[in-house]
């Protein structure tokens, strides 16, 4: 674990006017600041909340954000930006990418700590329990955090900064983004780490339905501490295309990981089939994946290229102007919590075609989609009724209506809310929330209960070695646009 | 003349020192002392000391071989090097205004190594927030023209940032650079 010296000049924070605030501030306090870091970083929740008049100083923490784009990372971007519009404090914790590393400030002041653990597996950090304690503990003292929101159950930074954030007594919130099944060897396990982190967890949020019905199964979490938040999307962004397509050819667009979750050896079904019933359909594939030589093949096989374009591997900003090219939007996922990708689609006007899983039911009205069974034959037969309604559908009267339906400023008032009530939860001491983990299980519960205690016992260790108010507090920064650009070429 | 302020915590001590004596230009001086307590290196000598003569007793009067007393000079010596011996003694940021910026590091063995950077190289003095897989501090560099990589400041030492911040303004008026940012660059 090496110091990082000289740093690369990328890595450094973009200067900007703040510092004038910083100096100022310096300047007021003198020798004296000594003494206000002392009180400042004494603050705890609570006592955050009150003086900061509803103000939530948030961090969120996950494996998943940017650079890396997927539906997890859009979410905490987009729901951050709108938070940080409301008037809140937000901070993001992940892990480090490749060579970018440190301290980042993204728009309108969303600041992400980058923190140099190399993930190991599937863009997750190494488990170690214990050895994000000390990084988590300073990221919450120095940055006044009075709330931890953790994203994704797959994420085992988010499980560990959950654990050490309830250790030292902040409320936290956790949000479940996918769907998990309870049989096989890898759900079992990451369903137990799941029931330990929700065991004392504040809050915890699903984005539909049947996601709340899946993780209170699998935690045995309580259901009224659970809040269904429905995700969004940016209609500014996926708007239809201006001019009508023709109807002649239909071309049907998908855009997806093309792996076995969400359903590509469907795909390799249900193509040729459609092709042969409708000459005048085209496809367009958009996404990369191991299941991507499977569809290859079948193009072979049917000599299908004049009709089936794939596209590989999307950028996200590329993905609106693939979906204007099409009149009808398949999704063929086994599994789904919440497909914000046909929620994308039909922001764009187009009718969705989608296997009846897990969360689909629940994301659009029933004239703006077609519902099949996960099957060749009942899908094969859906995209049929598509096209036969396909004439009555109306891009841009069904962009308004999402747009009327969805929007992450929404998301973000029904989150704030979520944030009140946990911030309202009494604290509670260590043997109180113990009582709570031996409910997990016979040998369970006692296990997750000693890996509190150490826990408990690391952090006192830490606090003697280096007292909190060691910690320096970073001040408040407010970002503010840059006008000088034009102010400059106006005085010369 | 105003009387410089004197910023010290547990460890580190930051000391300011304007040379007025060539007129019309003032060599600013900024040093950081790493903090040298009395009591603590009597203590540990007089518990090496004790440690000595005990196993000196032991090898005379008690009969215990000679490699007693090598092992608890050994063991003293190591004392020493690990509580009381400072690698770093002091770590200086001499400004010469339009002239350039030498940074001098003074050991404990006496040797000080310098570095000198003309004002024309510096294009920019920064308050960076460093993570590291433990924690997160501050540190002030320099963006040096041609360079690669960020010039650190304080190599060793990491002094919070009441301690930097005038240093940090310091480097900015002689350099020239505006406190402001003229463009504010968003990431991602």
């Amino acid at each position: 674990m090496k110091n990082i010296g000289g740093m690369h000049k990328s890595g450094f924070i973009e200067h900007m006017e703040p510092f004038n605030d910083l100096t100022m501030w310096f300047d007021e306090n003198g020798i004296d600041s000594a003494k206000l870091i002392v009180n400042s970083s004494s603050f705890r929740s609570s006592e955050a909340m009150e003086s900061n008049h509803g103000r939530h100083r948030i961090l969120m923490v996950s494996d998943f954000f940017y650079p890396n784009f997927g539906g997890v990372e859009n979410h905490i971007y987009l729901l951050s930006q709108c938070l940080l519009k409301l008037n809140h404090k937000v901070v993001v914790m992940t892990h480090a990418y490749a060579n970018r590393s440190g301290v980042r400030y993204m728009t309108n002041g969303l600041k992400v700590y980058y923190v140099p653990w190399k993930p190991f597996l599937m863009q997750n950090t190494l488990p170690t329990f214990y050895g994000t304690l000390p990084i988590v503990r300073t990221i919450l003292i120095r940055e006044k955090i009075s709330l931890v929101h953790g994203h994704q159950a797959f994420s085992t930074l988010c499980h560990e900064a959950l654990m050490h954030a309830r250790t030292m007594g902040y409320k936290v919130l956790f949000t479940d983004h996918s769907l998990y099944g309870f049989a096989d060897i890898g759900s079992i396990h990451m369903n137990k780490v799941l029931q330990f982190t929700l065991a004392d967890v504040s809050q915890a949020i699903c984005v539909s339905h049947t996601s709340k019905e899946n993780t209170v199964l699998r935690s045995g979490l309580p259901p009224e501490k659970v809040f269904v938040i429905p995700n969004a999307v940016d209609t500014t962004m996926f708007k239809p295309a201006p001019q009508r397509l023709v109807m002649d050819p239909i071309v049907i667009v998908v855009i997806s990981r093309l792996v076995y979750r969400k359903g590509a050896d469907l795909l390799v079904e249900v193509i040729p089939e459609i092709c042969r019933l409708y000459p005048n359909v085209r496809f367009i594939i958009g996404g990369d994946g191991p299941k991507r030589v499977r569809l290859e093949e079948m193009r072979e096989k049917h000599s299908l290229q004049d009709r089936v374009d794939m596209l590989g591997a999307v950028p996200h900003a590329k993905v609106r102007s693939v979906l204007n090219c099409g009149h009808i939007f398949l999704n063929s996922s086994l599994t789904e919590a919440f497909c914000i990708a046909i929620l994308e689609a039909a922001s764009c006007g187009l009718l969705t075609v989608s296997t009846c899983v897990g969360g689909v039911p629940e994301v659009l009205p029933d004239d703006m989609i077609v519902l099949a069974k996960p099957d060749p034959s009942d899908m094969v037969h859906a995209i049929k009724k598509a096209i036969k309604i396909l004439p009555r559908i109306d891009p841009q009267e069904m962009h308004l209506r999402i747009k009327g339906m969805y929007s992450w400023q929404d998301v973000a008032k029904r989150t704030e809310i979520v944030y009140n009530r946990a911030l309202k939860c009494p604290n509670q001491s260590l043997l109180e929330r113990l009582s709570r983990y031996l409910t997990c299980g016979a040998w369970a519960g006692k296990l997750f209960c000693l890996v509190m205690i150490v826990d408990y016992i690391l952090w006192r260790l830490l606090q003697v070695w280096q007292p909190d108010m060691e910690v320096e507090v970073v001040p408040d920064i407010k970002v503010s646009r840059s006008k000088h650009v034009t102010e400059d070429h106006s005085s010369t | 003349m105003v009387n410089p302020p004197v910023i010290s915590n547990a460890r580190l001590t930051y000391l300011h020192d304007e040379d007025k004596f060539l007129p019309l230009q003032a060599v600013d001086t900024h040093h950081i002392v790493s903090q040298r307590s009395i009591l603590k290196p009597i203590v540990i000598y007089l518990f090496v000391t004790l440690l000595v003569v005990h196993a000196v007793f032991l090898h005379f009067k008690k009969g215990k071989p000679v490699i007693t007393v090598y092992w608890s000079l050994l063991f003293g010596a190591f004392l020493i090097k690990l509580l009381i011996w400072r690698p770093i003694v002091k770590e200086s940021v001499i400004i010469m205004p339009a002239f350039g910026v030498q940074l001098e590091t003074h050991y404990g063995s006496g040797k000080i190594s310098r570095s000198f950077i003309p004002v024309s190289e510096i294009l920019k003095p920064v308050l960076n927030e460093c993570v590291t897989p433990l924690t997160c501090f501050w540190c002030l560099s320099l963006l040096v023209r041609d360079e690669e990589q960020l010039t650190l400041v304080f190599k060793k030492f990491r002094p919070p940032l009441k301690m930097l911040v005038p240093i940090w303004k310091a480097l900015c008026a002689a350099t020239d650079c505006k406190e402001s940012s003229e463009l504010f660059q968003e990431d991602g």
